[in-house]
């Protein structure tokens, strides 16, 4: 029966823990009166538990809001110290938990749907809550990405930098694009396939917004404070960089080393060509500003 | 440590002071006054810049107002407007600058303490877009292109003109400030109607937009006291600099 009630077993997940108190909250709720609604997305969550309608009805529609809803990876504006980042990830903690289960089992069964039926068995759901993910195996590299991304953030929030501080922001750059293809080393086998499928026509977007959001957090990670046009090549190039490496590492049989390599290699050419850019916009400008003061010397109106 | 404190604590209890109509302010009208609130600008300049860096002390026991959604949207896109603006404000002024002080030289003061201020407003919001995270506008490379080409065009077409210019740009600036001040002001009333308090950034950031809000309809009257309105023809061209400048705010809003 496809859409009985669930019983659900909740395992502590680091990454979801910022919405740990809501959860909580209908926890308690759902224990009296075992509702399904602890497997739908936040927003409903409310309004749901609050009327606690158990009638197929109320689940059919939530679950065809779920294959409607999609996390947004690109709304994170405005950042402060006194309203903290958003997770990496906008999956509910039933979802969290059933991926981040079905992430064990990828080393051997890669990104497929047996990875997630694997991980929803484990982490005692029917075997049928894989419906919860309308994307299926893309949602599983989705959350791979986000959830790593979140451990990069939380990895320097640890103290990533200290024992070198001095560190210049182009070599953090350089050690957190490492630090993150290095997460990848242990799935490099099962790498190729979900390129593959992250570059199917459909998932282009959604997998060029989560390398955004990687190449921003790593830049801003790093240091880098670039508040002009700036501010886009160095994203472009990060994530060029990143993608070209990630690439390259799924043919890297030597313990990353090639790799790094080759991430020095390509750091070092944006370097090249930005300083050559940089100083032909200089030479240019300074030519412009002595051709204007030449003129101004001989009265033109300039 | 103990005068910054003080500091602090004196612009806190200046941005507390309920401020009646000083969001409706087109302050084209209250010449003295206007002069006077300017004064203080620098000081508290001082004080957001050298304590942004660290946690403020908390002595009130409110619960902090949480953004939402939208507002954050709105800070985001407020945050970019307001620094592309500033950016075209600084290239403006450093185009006109030599058109306008080599036939008169007396303005040579007046233009440099107006680029002082814009090029002070520019890095403060340099600043904020860093520690916020806000995006840039991509549109970064057209504006300095515009700006200066406006800059420069007008300049050249007399001090008039020039003047002219920096009335049409200030006013749209201005209210747009002006918007940004009331918005974060309903802000405010709606975490005092639920018991809480707008975090120090937020109130920090309100005294900034509303000091840089002032010094921007300063300039807006030395243009008019320098004969801004003798600019020939003056219609077409406040409006045309005042349309692009709404235009070049839309559009800065959203890339």
């Amino acid at each position: 029966m496809a859409h009985s009630p669930l019983c659900v077993r909740y395992t502590t997940t680091t990454i979801a823990s910022a919405r740990r108190p809501l959860f909580s909250l209908t926890l308690s709720h759902s224990s009296t009166t075992p509702c399904i609604s602890s497997i739908q997305p936040r927003r409903l969550l409310h309004n749901h538990c609050a009327r606690t309608t158990t009638s197929a009805t109320a689940t059919r529609k939530s679950f065809r809001s779920k294959t409607t809803s999609s996390p947004s990876l690109l709304r994170r504006p405005y950042h402060s110290t006194h309203h903290p980042d958003p997770p990496p990830h906008e999956y509910t903690n039933s979802q969290t938990t059933i991926l981040s289960a079905a992430l064990r089992h990828v080393p051997h069964h890669g990104f497929t749907r047996d990875a997630l039926t694997l991980g929803a068995r484990d982490a005692g759901f029917l075997d049928v809550s894989v419906q919860l993910f309308p994307r299926a195996e893309f949602d599983l590299i989705l959350f791979w990405l986000a959830s790593r991304r979140g451990l990069l953030r939380a990895r320097v929030e640890n103290g990533f930098f200290e024992p070198d501080r001095q560190l210049s922001v182009e070599g953090k750059i350089k050690a957190l694009i490492m630090e993150r293809l290095r997460m990848n080393s242990e799935i490099k086998h099962q790498w190729q396939d979900a390129l593959a499928l992250m570059s199917l026509a459909g998932n282009i977007p959604l997998s060029l917004s989560e390398l955004h959001a990687l190449s921003s957090d790593v830049l801003y990670l790093a240091g880098d404070s670039s508040v002009d046009a700036t501010w886009y090549t160095k994203r472009m190039s990060v994530a060029a960089i990143y993608a070209a490496a990630d690439v390259f590492m799924t043919r890297d049989a030597s313990d990353l080393a090639a790799t790094e390599a080759f991430v020095h290699r390509r750091v070092e050419d944006s370097k090249a060509i930005g300083d050559k850019l940089g100083g032909i916009k200089e030479c240019l400008g300074f030519m412009g500003s002595t051709a204007v003061g030449l003129g101004r010397s001989w009265g033109l109106k300039i | 440590m103990n005068t910054t404190l003080t500091l602090r604590q004196c612009s806190r209890v200046h941005s507390l002071r309920p401020a009646v109509l000083d969001f409706l302010a087109p302050s084209t009208l209250r010449h003295s006054a206007s002069r006077q609130y300017n004064s203080s600008a620098p000081k508290q300049f001082l004080a957001w810049d050298q304590n942004s860096s660290e946690k403020p002390p908390t002595n009130s026991s409110k619960p902090k107002y949480v953004l939402n959604q939208q507002q954050r949207e709105f800070l985001d896109s407020a945050l970019r407007v307001n620094q592309a603006g500033e950016l075209a404000a600084t290239l403006i002024y450093t185009a006109q600058t030599p058109h306008v002080v080599r036939s008169h030289p007396h303005l040579r003061p007046l233009m440099k303490h107006m680029y002082d201020q814009e090029a002070g407003h520019f890095s403060t919001f340099n600043r904020m877009i860093a520690k916020h995270r806000v995006r840039p506008t991509a549109m970064y490379p057209v504006w300095q292109a515009a700006a200066t080409f406006l800059g420069w065009s007008t300049g050249a077409m007399g001090r008039e003109a020039a003047m002219a210019c920096t009335e049409a740009v200030e006013t749209e600036i201005g209210s747009h400030y002006n918007e940004q001040v009331r918005e974060i002001l309903s802000w405010e009333a709606d975490a005092a109607s639920r018991g809480e308090e707008l975090d120090d950034e937020l109130k920090e950031m309100l005294t900034t937009f509303r000091t840089i809000r002032d010094e921007e309809l300063e300039h807006l009257d030395h243009a008019v006291e320098n004969d801004a309105k003798e600019a020939r023809p003056y219609d077409p061209l406040v409006n045309a600099i005042r349309l692009g400048c709404k235009a070049a705010i839309r559009i800065s809003e959203k890339v």
